[in-house]
């Protein structure tokens, strides 16, 4: 099926509550995956797996200890939504040195962040691991390797420079993975109040014959 | 002219602006977006066609009307039911309506049309794809429409009385665009002139849909009277306009978008602060406002109301209406900062109702400075999004306290302060409003109290060095990330908040309501509950095929005799 970008964004931002996450950050994960899909990657998979891998674990132990050093979880791997997150708001820091992010699950998930980057110091950020490298403007995204999707990986740099050589074609619609697609929806399920006979009734307030 | 966009006089504050009961007091301008569409429609000489019109006697089956412009023709794809009056519910909730609708981009094949004959009567259930603009869907107001086709089929005009109580045959009870139920995304139609400005095809839908629903009701009065039947009255059916059924939906949309909120307000703002500059006027000008004064005087005496809310505004805003003819008896609109004065005058004399009328009005006379912002209303800043991490703590706690400076001494804790709670339900995705205390919603709180969170951000901030990066304090805590993101907007978009409080025990969901339909353009505002309003979009609006410069704007002030 096609879908919107809205939508895309619009059950993301859900999901990504549903799963337990702060607004803000079901705010970032709407934005992200949808610009996965605008490069023609299937961020709806990418988000479904980023919140199934951490459903029910502590957001705080999944994010960067400290962005001083190499940045790392406190166990297991990073969370590439929070870290993706810090990224975007730690991109003037490129300008001093590439960052090192040791083990992140579902590293595609920090393209977006890197994009965010890349548009705010007008250059290009280049992420790699192992078997993938992707360049971004933060309009257009360049990849080699064939490990974008990779379920995690050991540790990801995040640095200034690289060339845009390939480009995605842009797309300005998605198509999910149908699993994938109805993990999201069961997770923004979780963001829907049971629905009572006092809430239909005075919740919206109408209540009124519609009949005049 | 380069002088004509100084200003003397600034922009109003937004710690005046933002109240909700000020928003709630809004009335449609020159820069809403029902006229910006008609100028426009007008002004390029737009030309409409009624392709396919197949309804049987009962009112089911479709109908096609088209709008073509310079570039693009845009077709409202119209199908119409027999909708038995127990399914007839205004609400998110409902699963059938008396007709249904998608705006179509282009010219719809046969094709097409079974495509979306099989999922637009539907609307939610349903799928479009990127051909569609919008969705929406509209129920009969049953006391008019049933005595119209009575009247009709027997060769009589429906009573003037029956038909002015109601204003309307159908209105609309949602207009999904923007990618809703896989319709295009905006930015698909972004950068087409016509669609620059905010909900420009959700407007057209509407403007097309109110011609269809007057060939409807004529074509159902012949079905039922035969030769007997009578075309309904052009001047009855100018009257006209459509209806519209709004609940909750939309009041989250404003906190939801707030540089749309922003560009919105501000358009306005800078509008006013214009006129309000001009040291004098001419007595055109004088007399443009003057004649339209007078013709809202009609439009407020055929607004009806029964909710005790508006009953007061109303009575409110009679009272200013005579107080405002008396002070016009006695002052020069023409020398010494004519609007300005006006303006401060009613500031001290008027109610909010009254005072957001004279803002308006005061616009009329000036659409070469006015008019060119509407162009400034669309969200053109999507990077505005981000959040810059290396702004200082102590900066960000400094936004806080200039956006939600208001807030930052509300005690929080206190129940009559957060009585309420903003919840999406299961059924059908319905957004609604409950009592925190009362009933098991709080787990599923949407972020529509950005004062509350203010607060508590400016409170957890304290706790930080203000020289810290603030994307430190967001890794540690990323539950502030949301307001800090939202303070961080404000800073360059001062009208992008609503400065009151969103969840308290008094809040009216109204006043939101009624600023984002006033933005549309919408008058007669009827409010049914606290949280839930029907209005009135293109009353007394030429219909498309009599569409020109010299009727497209100021339809919404009726005429001594359209009043009649």
């Amino acid at each position: 099926m096609s879908f919107a970008l809205n939508e895309i964004e619009a059950t993301a931002k859900r999901a990504t509550r549903g799963a337990g996450r702060d607004w803000g950050i079901a705010e970032e994960a709407a934005k992200a995956t949808r610009w996965l899909c605008s490069q023609g990657i299937d961020g709806a998979a990418v988000l479904a797996a980023v919140l199934n891998q951490n459903d029910g674990k502590a957001a705080a132990d999944l994010r960067p200890q400290s962005l001083q050093g190499d940045w790392q979880a406190a166990s297991g791997a990073l969370c590439p939504l929070q870290t993706g997150a810090s990224l975007s708001d730690c991109a003037a820091r490129l300008t001093a040195g590439r960052i090192t992010l040791q083990s992140v699950s579902n590293p595609a998930m920090l393209l977006p962040f890197a994009a965010a980057a890349a548009a705010q110091l007008g250059q290009c950020v280049t992420l790699e691991w192992e078997g993938c490298a992707a360049v971004t403007d933060g309009a257009s995204l360049c990849i080699s390797g064939d490990a974008l999707l990779v379920a995690e990986t050991s540790g990801v740099s995040a640095s200034l420079g690289g060339t845009l050589d390939e480009q995605a074609a842009k797309a300005t619609r998605a198509t999910a993975d149908t699993a994938a697609w109805e993990s999201l929806n069961s997770f923004a399920h979780r963001t829907f109040a049971p629905a009572t006979e006092a809430s239909r009734i005075a919740g919206a307030g109408a209540g009124l014959s519609d009949n005049d | 002219m380069e002088t004509n966009a100084q200003t003397t006089i600034s922009r109003r504050d937004p710690a005046l602006v933002m109240r909700l009961s000020r928003l709630g007091s809004l009335h449609q301008c020159r820069l809403s977006f029902m006229r910006t569409l008609t100028r426009r429609l007008a002004r390029e000489n737009w030309s409409f066609a009624r392709p396919f019109f197949d309804i049987d006697e009962k009112g089911v089956g479709h109908a096609v009307y088209s709008a073509t412009g310079p570039d693009h023709t845009y077709s409202l794809v119209a199908f119409a039911h027999d909708l038995p009056p127990e399914m007839r519910s205004d609400r998110v909730i409902a699963t059938a309506w008396d007709a249904t609708f998608t705006l179509f981009d282009g010219v719809p094949t046969a094709d097409d049309i079974a495509r979306l004959s099989k999922n637009v009567p539907h609307q939610e259930a349903g799928r479009v794809n990127d051909k569609s603009l919008s969705v929406s869907r509209a129920n009969r107001s049953v006391r008019l429409w049933e005595h119209m086709v009575d009247a009709l089929s027997h060769g009589r005009q429906p009573e003037a009385e029956t038909v002015a109580s109601v204003g309307y045959l159908m209105r609309t009870t949602a207009v999904y665009g923007s990618g809703k139920l896989g319709a295009a995304d905006y930015e698909k139609i972004a950068c087409r002139p016509e669609m620059s400005a905010p909900f420009q095809a959700e407007m057209l839908s509407v403007f097309l849909t109110r011609a269809f629903v007057t060939d409807l009701v004529n074509h159902m009065a012949r079905a039922r009277g035969g030769d007997q039947a009578v075309e309904l009255d052009h001047e009855t059916a100018l009257s006209l306009g459509i209806g519209n059924s709004t609940g909750l939906g939309m009041a989250p949309f404003i906190i939801n978008h707030p540089v749309l909120f922003n560009n919105w307000t501000e358009a306005r703002e800078e509008a006013i602060a214009r006129v309000r500059s001009l040291p004098s006027a001419t007595t055109e000008e004088a007399a443009t406002f003057l004649s339209l004064f007078d013709r809202s005087k009609l439009s407020v005496e055929a607004w009806h109301s029964n909710h005790p809310v508006q009953i007061e505004k109303l009575s409110g805003l009679a009272a200013d209406l005579d107080k405002i003819t008396a002070h016009l008896n006695h002052v020069d609109l023409t020398r010494d900062h004519p609007w300005n004065s006006l303006y401060t005058w009613a500031e001290g004399a008027l109610s909010e109702e009254g005072q957001e009328m004279i803002a308006s009005l005061i616009l009329e006379p000036y659409g070469h400075l006015v008019d060119e912002l509407a162009s400034s209303m669309a969200d053109g800043r999507p990077e505005a999004f981000r959040i810059d991490g290396a702004m200082p703590v102590g900066t960000v706690r400094a936004l806080i306290e200039t956006a939600f400076g208001w807030t930052i001494d509300t005690n929080w804790q206190a129940k009559e302060n957060c009585a309420r709670a903003w919840y999406v339900s299961e059924e059908k995705l319905e957004p609604r409003l409950g009592e925190r205390f009362e009933e098991p919603i709080a787990d599923y709180e949407q972020p529509l109290a950005p004062a509350r969170d203010a607060a508590a951000a400016h409170a957890a901030l304290a706790k930080w060095d203000a020289d810290l990066p603030v994307a430190e304090f967001l890794l540690k805590q990323p539950e502030h990330r949301h307001t800090v993101r939202r303070v961080q907007i404000c800073a360059d978009a001062p009208y992008s908040e609503v400065q009151d409080n969103t969840i308290s025990a008094t809040v009216l969901p109204i006043d939101m309501l009624r600023y984002k339909l006033a933005v549309f353009g919408a008058t007669h505002f009827d409010p049914r509950s606290d949280r839930w309003v029907r209005i009135s979009m293109f009353g007394n609006a030429p219909y498309p095929a009599d569409l020109n410069e010299e009727n497209a704007d100021l339809w919404v002030y009726p005429t001594a005799e359209e009043a009649k």
